[in-house]
Protein backbone atom coordinates (compact mmCIF):
# COMPACT_ATOMS: atom_id res chain seq x y z
CA UNK A 1 0.00 0.00 0.00
CA UNK A 2 2.86 2.30 0.89
CA UNK A 3 4.48 1.50 -2.45
CA UNK A 4 1.25 2.32 -4.29
CA UNK A 5 1.02 5.62 -2.41
CA UNK A 6 4.60 6.44 -3.45
CA UNK A 7 3.78 5.63 -7.06
CA UNK A 8 0.84 8.00 -6.97
CA UNK A 9 3.10 10.79 -5.71
CA UNK A 10 5.55 10.10 -8.52
CA UNK A 11 2.83 10.12 -11.15
CA UNK A 12 1.35 13.30 -9.72
CA UNK A 13 4.78 14.96 -9.67
CA UNK A 14 5.52 13.90 -13.26
CA UNK A 15 2.17 15.21 -14.44
CA UNK A 16 2.65 18.49 -12.57
CA UNK A 17 6.07 18.91 -14.22
CA UNK A 18 4.51 18.13 -17.62
CA UNK A 19 1.87 20.79 -16.98
CA UNK A 20 4.46 23.30 -15.85
CA UNK A 21 6.46 22.64 -19.02
CA UNK A 22 3.43 22.71 -21.28
CA UNK A 23 4.03 26.24 -22.43
CA UNK A 24 7.79 25.75 -22.70
CA UNK A 25 8.43 22.47 -24.49
CA UNK A 26 6.57 20.73 -27.26
CA UNK A 27 7.24 17.81 -29.54
CA UNK A 28 5.31 17.11 -32.72
CA UNK A 29 5.67 13.96 -34.82
CA UNK A 30 3.96 13.64 -38.22
CA UNK A 31 3.68 10.92 -40.82
CA UNK A 32 2.04 11.12 -44.22
CA UNK A 33 1.69 8.12 -46.48
CA UNK A 34 0.30 8.13 -49.99
CA UNK A 35 -0.08 4.92 -51.98
CA UNK A 36 0.66 1.30 -51.18
CA UNK A 37 3.98 -0.53 -51.12
CA UNK A 38 5.73 -0.71 -54.47
CA UNK A 39 7.29 -4.11 -54.97
CA UNK A 40 10.52 -4.66 -56.91
CA UNK A 41 10.01 -5.98 -60.45
CA UNK A 42 10.11 -9.79 -60.63
CA UNK A 43 13.14 -11.31 -62.36
CA UNK A 44 10.84 -12.56 -65.14
CA UNK A 45 10.38 -9.00 -66.34
CA UNK A 46 12.85 -8.60 -69.20
CA UNK A 47 13.54 -5.70 -71.50
CA UNK A 48 12.34 -6.24 -75.10
CA UNK A 49 10.30 -9.28 -74.00
CA UNK A 50 7.82 -8.39 -71.27
CA UNK A 51 4.53 -6.97 -72.50
CA UNK A 52 2.29 -4.23 -71.17
CA UNK A 53 -0.41 -6.75 -70.22
CA UNK A 54 2.01 -8.59 -67.89
CA UNK A 55 2.98 -5.39 -66.07
CA UNK A 56 -0.65 -4.31 -65.69
CA UNK A 57 -1.58 -7.73 -64.40
CA UNK A 58 1.21 -7.66 -61.80
CA UNK A 59 1.15 -4.00 -60.69
CA UNK A 60 -2.37 -2.86 -61.58
CA UNK A 61 -3.12 0.68 -62.64
CA UNK A 62 -0.21 3.14 -62.38
CA UNK A 63 -0.11 6.38 -60.42
CA UNK A 64 1.00 8.19 -63.59
CA UNK A 65 0.95 7.45 -67.28
CA UNK A 66 3.17 9.60 -69.46
CA UNK A 67 3.55 9.88 -73.22
CA UNK A 68 7.21 10.09 -74.22
CA UNK A 69 7.13 11.06 -77.91
CA UNK A 70 6.21 7.61 -79.19
CA UNK A 71 7.17 5.58 -76.15
CA UNK A 72 5.18 5.77 -72.94
CA UNK A 73 5.89 5.18 -69.26
CA UNK A 74 3.95 3.72 -66.35
CA UNK A 75 4.93 5.15 -62.99
CA UNK A 76 4.07 3.41 -59.71
CA UNK A 77 4.80 5.36 -56.57
CA UNK A 78 4.44 5.40 -52.81
CA UNK A 79 5.30 8.58 -50.91
CA UNK A 80 6.24 8.60 -47.24
CA UNK A 81 6.72 11.82 -45.31
CA UNK A 82 8.04 12.03 -41.79
CA UNK A 83 8.31 15.25 -39.87
CA UNK A 84 9.36 16.25 -36.39
CA UNK A 85 9.11 19.58 -34.67
CA UNK A 86 10.70 20.35 -31.30
CA UNK A 87 10.26 23.72 -29.66
CA UNK A 88 11.66 25.01 -26.42
CA UNK A 89 10.82 28.42 -25.08
CA UNK A 90 10.02 30.47 -22.05
CA UNK A 91 6.62 32.06 -22.54
CA UNK A 92 7.21 35.42 -20.94
CA UNK A 93 5.50 37.48 -23.60
CA UNK A 94 3.01 38.93 -21.14
CA UNK A 95 5.69 39.84 -18.60
CA UNK A 96 8.80 40.44 -20.62
CA UNK A 97 9.49 41.00 -24.30
CA UNK A 98 11.04 39.37 -26.18
CA UNK A 99 10.45 35.78 -25.03
CA UNK A 100 13.46 33.52 -25.50
CA UNK A 101 12.67 30.45 -27.58
CA UNK A 102 14.23 27.83 -29.79
CA UNK A 103 12.53 25.74 -32.42
CA UNK A 104 13.93 22.87 -34.45
CA UNK A 105 12.04 21.30 -37.32
CA UNK A 106 12.96 18.55 -39.72
CA UNK A 107 11.06 16.65 -42.33
CA UNK A 108 11.87 14.20 -45.06
CA UNK A 109 9.76 13.05 -47.99
CA UNK A 110 10.87 9.80 -49.60
CA UNK A 111 9.53 7.68 -52.45
CA UNK A 112 9.32 4.04 -53.39
CA UNK A 113 9.13 4.11 -57.15
CA UNK A 114 9.15 1.85 -60.14
CA UNK A 115 8.92 3.14 -63.69
CA UNK A 116 8.35 0.99 -66.77
CA UNK A 117 9.04 2.45 -70.20
CA UNK A 118 7.32 0.84 -73.17
CA UNK A 119 7.59 1.13 -76.90
CA UNK A 120 4.45 2.23 -78.76
CA UNK A 121 3.74 -1.48 -79.37
CA UNK A 122 3.57 -2.16 -75.63
CA UNK A 123 6.90 -3.97 -75.27
CA UNK A 124 9.01 -3.20 -72.19
CA UNK A 125 11.95 -1.03 -73.18
CA UNK A 126 13.40 -0.09 -69.80
CA UNK A 127 12.60 -0.19 -66.10
CA UNK A 128 13.97 1.37 -62.95
CA UNK A 129 13.18 0.65 -59.31
CA UNK A 130 14.06 2.57 -56.18
CA UNK A 131 12.93 1.84 -52.62
CA UNK A 132 13.64 5.15 -50.92
CA UNK A 133 11.99 4.17 -47.65
CA UNK A 134 14.50 1.36 -47.10
CA UNK A 135 17.43 3.74 -46.82
CA UNK A 136 18.51 5.12 -43.46
CA UNK A 137 16.28 8.00 -42.39
CA UNK A 138 19.16 9.94 -40.82
CA UNK A 139 21.57 9.40 -43.70
CA UNK A 140 18.99 10.54 -46.22
CA UNK A 141 18.10 13.51 -44.04
CA UNK A 142 21.64 14.79 -43.51
CA UNK A 143 23.02 13.88 -46.93
CA UNK B 1 -3.79 12.46 2.54
CA UNK B 2 -3.95 9.31 0.42
CA UNK B 3 -7.37 10.23 -0.86
CA UNK B 4 -6.28 13.79 -1.67
CA UNK B 5 -3.28 12.49 -3.59
CA UNK B 6 -5.47 10.04 -5.47
CA UNK B 7 -7.97 12.74 -6.40
CA UNK B 8 -5.17 15.07 -7.53
CA UNK B 9 -3.69 12.28 -9.66
CA UNK B 10 -7.04 11.59 -11.27
CA UNK B 11 -7.56 15.27 -12.00
CA UNK B 12 -4.08 15.60 -13.48
CA UNK B 13 -4.51 12.52 -15.66
CA UNK B 14 -7.88 13.85 -16.79
CA UNK B 15 -6.34 17.21 -17.61
CA UNK B 16 -3.54 15.58 -19.64
CA UNK B 17 -6.03 13.63 -21.71
CA UNK B 18 -8.26 16.65 -21.99
CA UNK B 19 -6.09 17.55 -24.97
CA UNK B 20 -7.60 16.68 -28.28
CA UNK B 21 -8.01 13.74 -30.54
CA UNK B 22 -9.08 14.13 -34.13
CA UNK B 23 -10.17 11.48 -36.58
CA UNK B 24 -10.79 12.69 -40.10
CA UNK B 25 -11.89 10.98 -43.27
CA UNK B 26 -11.75 12.53 -46.71
CA UNK B 27 -13.05 11.03 -49.89
CA UNK B 28 -12.39 12.03 -53.48
CA UNK B 29 -15.31 10.12 -54.88
CA UNK B 30 -15.97 8.89 -58.39
CA UNK B 31 -18.90 6.50 -58.74
CA UNK B 32 -17.33 3.75 -60.81
CA UNK B 33 -18.06 0.13 -60.04
CA UNK B 34 -15.11 -2.26 -59.99
CA UNK B 35 -17.44 -5.17 -60.78
CA UNK B 36 -18.14 -3.58 -64.17
CA UNK B 37 -14.60 -4.61 -65.17
CA UNK B 38 -15.97 -8.10 -65.82
CA UNK B 39 -17.87 -6.61 -68.78
CA UNK B 40 -14.67 -5.31 -70.39
CA UNK B 41 -12.95 -7.57 -72.91
CA UNK B 42 -9.68 -6.52 -74.49
CA UNK B 43 -9.87 -6.39 -78.28
CA UNK B 44 -13.68 -6.05 -78.19
CA UNK B 45 -14.90 -3.39 -75.77
CA UNK B 46 -15.05 0.06 -77.32
CA UNK B 47 -14.17 3.42 -75.79
CA UNK B 48 -17.84 4.41 -75.74
CA UNK B 49 -18.71 1.26 -73.78
CA UNK B 50 -16.00 2.13 -71.28
CA UNK B 51 -17.48 5.58 -70.72
CA UNK B 52 -20.97 4.07 -70.50
CA UNK B 53 -19.81 1.66 -67.79
CA UNK B 54 -17.49 3.93 -65.84
CA UNK B 55 -18.55 7.45 -66.73
CA UNK B 56 -16.24 10.18 -67.98
CA UNK B 57 -12.59 9.50 -67.10
CA UNK B 58 -10.64 11.68 -64.66
CA UNK B 59 -7.86 12.03 -67.17
CA UNK B 60 -7.22 11.19 -70.82
CA UNK B 61 -3.60 10.68 -71.84
CA UNK B 62 -2.76 10.99 -75.52
CA UNK B 63 -0.46 8.22 -76.68
CA UNK B 64 1.20 7.74 -80.06
CA UNK B 65 -1.12 4.87 -81.01
CA UNK B 66 -4.29 5.84 -79.19
CA UNK B 67 -5.39 7.15 -75.81
CA UNK B 68 -5.48 6.02 -72.22
CA UNK B 69 -8.51 6.67 -70.05
CA UNK B 70 -7.64 7.01 -66.37
CA UNK B 71 -10.18 6.65 -63.56
CA UNK B 72 -9.15 7.49 -60.03
CA UNK B 73 -10.69 8.00 -56.61
CA UNK B 74 -9.16 8.13 -53.15
CA UNK B 75 -9.83 7.87 -49.45
CA UNK B 76 -7.75 9.79 -46.94
CA UNK B 77 -7.78 9.14 -43.20
CA UNK B 78 -6.21 11.47 -40.68
CA UNK B 79 -5.49 10.91 -37.03
CA UNK B 80 -4.33 13.59 -34.62
CA UNK B 81 -3.59 13.47 -30.92
CA UNK B 82 -2.58 16.40 -28.74
CA UNK B 83 -1.30 15.62 -25.25
CA UNK B 84 0.02 18.57 -23.23
CA UNK B 85 3.53 18.65 -24.74
CA UNK B 86 3.20 15.92 -27.37
CA UNK B 87 1.46 16.12 -30.72
CA UNK B 88 1.07 13.21 -33.11
CA UNK B 89 -0.31 13.43 -36.63
CA UNK B 90 -0.86 10.71 -39.19
CA UNK B 91 -2.33 10.88 -42.71
CA UNK B 92 -2.90 7.90 -44.93
CA UNK B 93 -4.17 8.32 -48.49
CA UNK B 94 -4.93 5.39 -50.76
CA UNK B 95 -6.36 5.14 -54.26
CA UNK B 96 -8.63 3.09 -56.49
CA UNK B 97 -7.40 3.37 -60.08
CA UNK B 98 -8.35 1.92 -63.45
CA UNK B 99 -6.55 2.63 -66.69
CA UNK B 100 -7.78 1.60 -70.16
CA UNK B 101 -5.52 1.67 -73.20
CA UNK B 102 -7.58 2.43 -76.28
CA UNK B 103 -6.18 2.16 -79.80
CA UNK B 104 -6.83 4.38 -82.81
CA UNK B 105 -9.87 2.21 -83.70
CA UNK B 106 -11.37 3.10 -80.29
CA UNK B 107 -11.07 -0.44 -78.95
CA UNK B 108 -9.66 -1.34 -75.54
CA UNK B 109 -6.33 -3.12 -76.01
CA UNK B 110 -5.28 -3.38 -72.35
CA UNK B 111 -6.52 -2.38 -68.94
CA UNK B 112 -5.18 -2.46 -65.41
CA UNK B 113 -6.76 -1.79 -62.04
CA UNK B 114 -5.78 -1.29 -58.40
CA UNK B 115 -8.30 -1.03 -55.59
CA UNK B 116 -6.56 0.09 -52.41
CA UNK B 117 -8.67 3.02 -51.23
CA UNK B 118 -10.36 0.99 -48.51
CA UNK B 119 -6.97 0.10 -47.02
CA UNK B 120 -6.45 3.69 -45.81
CA UNK B 121 -6.35 3.53 -42.02
CA UNK B 122 -6.24 5.57 -38.84
CA UNK B 123 -2.95 5.08 -37.02
CA UNK B 124 -0.21 6.74 -35.02
CA UNK B 125 2.91 8.00 -36.83
CA UNK B 126 5.23 5.35 -35.38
Amino acid sequence: MRCRFNNQIWVATALLIAHAMAGCVSLQIDKIQEGVDVLPPPVEFLQKKTLLAEILSCYGAPADLVDMNGDFALHYRRALYRGMNVSIGIPLKYALLPSPSMKATGNLLRYDTVVFIFTADGVLKDMKYDKGTDRSFWEDYWK
Amino acid sequence: MKRACFVISILLVASVFAGCAVFGRGKDFKPFDENALTQVTTGKTSASEVTRLFGPPNKIVKLSNGNAYVYERSIEKATGLWLVILTFGNWDKQYDRIVFFINTDDVVTHFGSSFNAETASHAMPF
